[in-house]
């Protein structure tokens, strides 16, 4: 009798340990109970936009009461793996936060909804109603896989205390990329203090920095059909060439100061004087130096004015158990009543045309208007399915050439084989 | 034959048949587990390497292209050279402090606990944590490295970042967190040496350096063997010191501190390539192997069990 007591604990003990081992490997069903409520998931990696996302789900919520939308928050460094791992098991959040750089793939890999024929029969007219570069970023192959959510371009954030202390004027709209340089020449000859800087230049902060330059300057990073990249050529090269400079004359920490600590953390420590970036760091930059910093439009480069556009979509799953539900909120995700809310908040430029404002009152003391002013003259993030790789072999040269060890123009000719050998491949498949 | 050894097949006893359900039972979660979590990956890895995989593991056969492709990898020598350069340094540094902390802790000296939590700290700390304070450590401009060297006069540099010595930093962190875990295995090795060796040495007069070296390795080898081939296994695998100390990213130093890991890392999880990325691992799986294979038949001639 005793014995058979044991066996029976024993076998308890392997039956829990069994389920809960299979019940981590079973998808837990998702939402559809019997009295036809139905829960959606979307994911979001930004937690300074949950709060707003949230929002934008119960205003929906109180529409369609049959409806509710969990949001789904993953940090950015694991946000792609984990939509990866998901995608592959079939278990995709049903609405997904997507970016251009991804987009292509995951419309190819069929994990996207196409979205274009719903798009059609309702009148949220995405062609109308959003920036020309956003919806085409989102359209693969004619199909449109994302309703586009927010967008962000760049301007120069400038430290008030730092320009004060070494009695320099501030920066103003209509500069050049020769008074920038003069500024920052003035910034050091005027002393700044230890481990401050005029500016940052890093190398993979081409979005916010080099990148618009090229454009400017009539080159190119990709062609128009990707088969082939442009870093041979003479505009492209002159187009960085500048902003190199600076790192190597010293009026930007050195490559490996700014991989000890990032430029985005120095500019918020007070250590850089002036700084690129994009509207979406604010939130970030309020945290240290709310009040004390500035800011005015890109400097024009070869008296062109031009900038990077990129902006987020809500796409939604192709494997989603309520294709129904899920399109019906991706599409009013996109109407003036959600980008309201979100442009109302202040985390993001609303990406429809007519709630852009918006983002203008949020910050009542920033000179916001440089943000919109830029939208006519930008371009789309240079992108295709394979910048992960094509990124690693821009780094192996351009590095060198940050560093001084090789020249701008050896480096982006060793770049272009190497990288046209990838977009081959790429075509190839 | 002799006839002991002569296998008498009889019908097993009722009995007999429900021990062995029972036996199989408890050994079940176990097995489930092994199996869900480690034969059938290994399987579909094994498989997954003689095919094109893509990031959503939608796979077509490829045949031997991806071990081809292996093997005319840019990268492979520099990896395999900074694997082994890795293994050389840290496991036989990092076994030599071992052993001598753990002896240490051995003698019977006040605060032995005390001193043997500090030392197994590293071990129970978050590895996000560890690179973290230790990338503040070698930073180029506030690091308390180059704060010390700067007091002898010797001026510092960013350590992390400079291709020949990002590697060292990572190699020096490894040894500061594995010689705890190997001090506790070593010195429980070392407790099951009989003091009566030590007593009878020390009346031969042998002093404390000979009895180490004439009592306690030799007794101890088991316990190094052990030590060594794990800690050789773990430093051929080194991953993620590497990933969070060096960012693949923003780091100069990155391309030439890869280890295979790294190198599958990158072509699993930043390229999505994981058809190729599973040969890379495949091939590491037939390294670590060999070396395995060498070291259990060449610990025959060292290892003593009696």
């Amino acid at each position: 009798m005793k014995k058979n007591l044991k066996k029976l604990v024993a076998l308890g003990l392997v039956a829990t340990t069994g389920t809960t081992l299979l019940a981590g490997c079973g998808g837990s069903d998702k939402g559809g109970s019997k009295d036809g409520k139905v829960e959606l998931v979307m994911s979001v990696w930004d937690s300074d936009q949950e709060p707003v996302m949230k929002q934008m789900a119960e205003a929906y919520s109180k529409e369609n009461p049959n409806v509710t939308v969990k949001t789904q928050l993953t940090t950015w460094n694991e946000y792609w793996t984990k939509l990866e791992a998901s995608a592959t098991g079939g278990s995709a959040p049903d609405i997904i936060t997507m970016n251009v750089l991804h987009v292509e793939e995951y419309a190819d890999a069929g994990i996207l909804m196409d979205l274009t024929d719903a798009e059609k029969e309702s009148d949220l007219k995405v062609h109308d109603n959003f920036p020309a570069p956003l919806v085409d970023g989102y359209t693969v192959e004619g199909k449109l896989y994302g309703i586009p959510k927010d967008f962000d371009t760049n301007a120069v954030f400038y430290n008030k205390e730092i320009f004060d202390q070494a009695g320099v004027a501030y920066p103003t709209d209509g500069w050049t990329f020769e008074d920038f340089r003069k500024t920052c020449e003035d910034l050091q000859a005027a002393g700044l203090p230890d481990g401050v800087y005029p500016t940052a230049i890093n190398r993979n902060s081409g979005q916010t920095t080099y990148d618009a330059a090229v454009f400017a300057n009539g080159g190119y990073f990709l062609n128009e059909d990707n088969t082939e990249t442009g870093w041979d050529k003479k505009e492209t090269i002159e187009g960085i060439q500048p902003w190199l400079d600076l790192v190597l004359d010293g009026l930007s920490p050195t490559l490996q100061q700014m991989t000890d600590t990032d430029p985005d953390s120095m500019f918020q420590g007070g250590q850089l004087a002036m700084y690129f970036s994009g509207n979406y760091m604010i939130p970030s930059y309020n945290k240290t130096l709310e009040g004390k910093y500035g800011i005015v439009k890109r400097p024009s480069f070869n008296g062109v004015d031009k900038d990077i556009i990129n902006g987020l979509a809500f796409s939604v799953s192709a494997n989603t158990k309520h294709p129904e539900e899920a399109k019906d909120f991706a599409l009013w995700l996109g109407s003036k009543e959600a980008q309201e809310i979100q442009g109302k908040s202040g985390t993001v430029i609303s990406a429809r045309n007519d709630c852009q404002e918006l983002f203008l009152d949020t910050h009542k003391d920033l000179n916001l208007q440089v943000f919109l002013d830029n939208v006519p003259n930008t371009e789309l993030l240079p992108h295709c399915k394979v910048t992960a790789k094509l990124s690693q072999v821009e780094k192996t040269y351009l590095e060198q050439a940050w560093q001084g060890e090789i020249t701008l123009e050896e480096a982006c000719k060793s770049i272009k084989p190497e990288a046209d050998a990838i977009l081959d491949e790429m075509n190839a498949k | 034959m002799g006839e002991g050894k002569k296998k008498v097949r009889r019908k097993a006893s009722r009995r007999e048949k429900k021990d062995w359900v029972a036996g199989y039972v408890f050994i079940a979660p176990v097995t489930i587990g092994l199996l869900i979590f480690y034969v059938f990956p290994f399987i579909q890895n094994f498989w997954f390497s003689f095919n094109d995989v893509n990031k959503f593991n939608m796979a077509t056969f490829c045949g031997i292209s991806n071990y081809q492709r292996l093997f005319q990898e840019p990268d492979l020598m520099l990896a395999m050279k900074n694997t082994l350069l890795y293994a050389v340094v840290t496991v036989p540094i990092g076994l030599a402090l071992s052993l001598l902390v753990a002896s240490l802790l051995n003698s019977k000296i006040k605060g032995t606990s005390f001193y043997r939590t500090i030392y197994f700290l590293p071990s129970v700390t978050m590895s996000v944590a560890v690179a973290l304070v230790w990338k503040l450590i070698f930073h180029g401009d506030f690091g308390i490295l180059n704060t010390v060297l700067g007091i002898f006069g010797i001026e510092g540099q960013s350590w992390l970042t400079n291709p020949h010595t990002a590697l060292f930093c990572v190699m020096i962190v490894a040894i500061w967190g594995s010689v705890g875990y190997n001090m506790i295995i070593l010195l429980a090795g070392m407790q099951g040496i009989s003091r009566s060796y030590y007593e009878a040495a020390a009346i031969d007069g042998a002093g404390p350096v000979k009895q180490f070296f004439k009592i306690t390795i030799p007794l101890l080898s088991p316990t190094i063997f052990f030590v060594m081939i794990t800690g050789l296994i773990g430093a051929f695998q080194v991953f993620d010191s590497i990933y969070m100390m060096v960012d693949p990213v923003t780091n100069p130093a990155f391309n030439k501190v890869k280890t295979m890991n790294v190198l599958f890392y990158q072509n699993a999880f930043m390229y999505g390539e994981k058809g190729y990325a599973a040969a890379i691992s495949i091939f590491m799986f037939a390294v670590i192997m060999i070396i395995t294979v060498i070291q259990l038949v060449g610990q025959k001639k060292w290892v003593n069990y009696d």
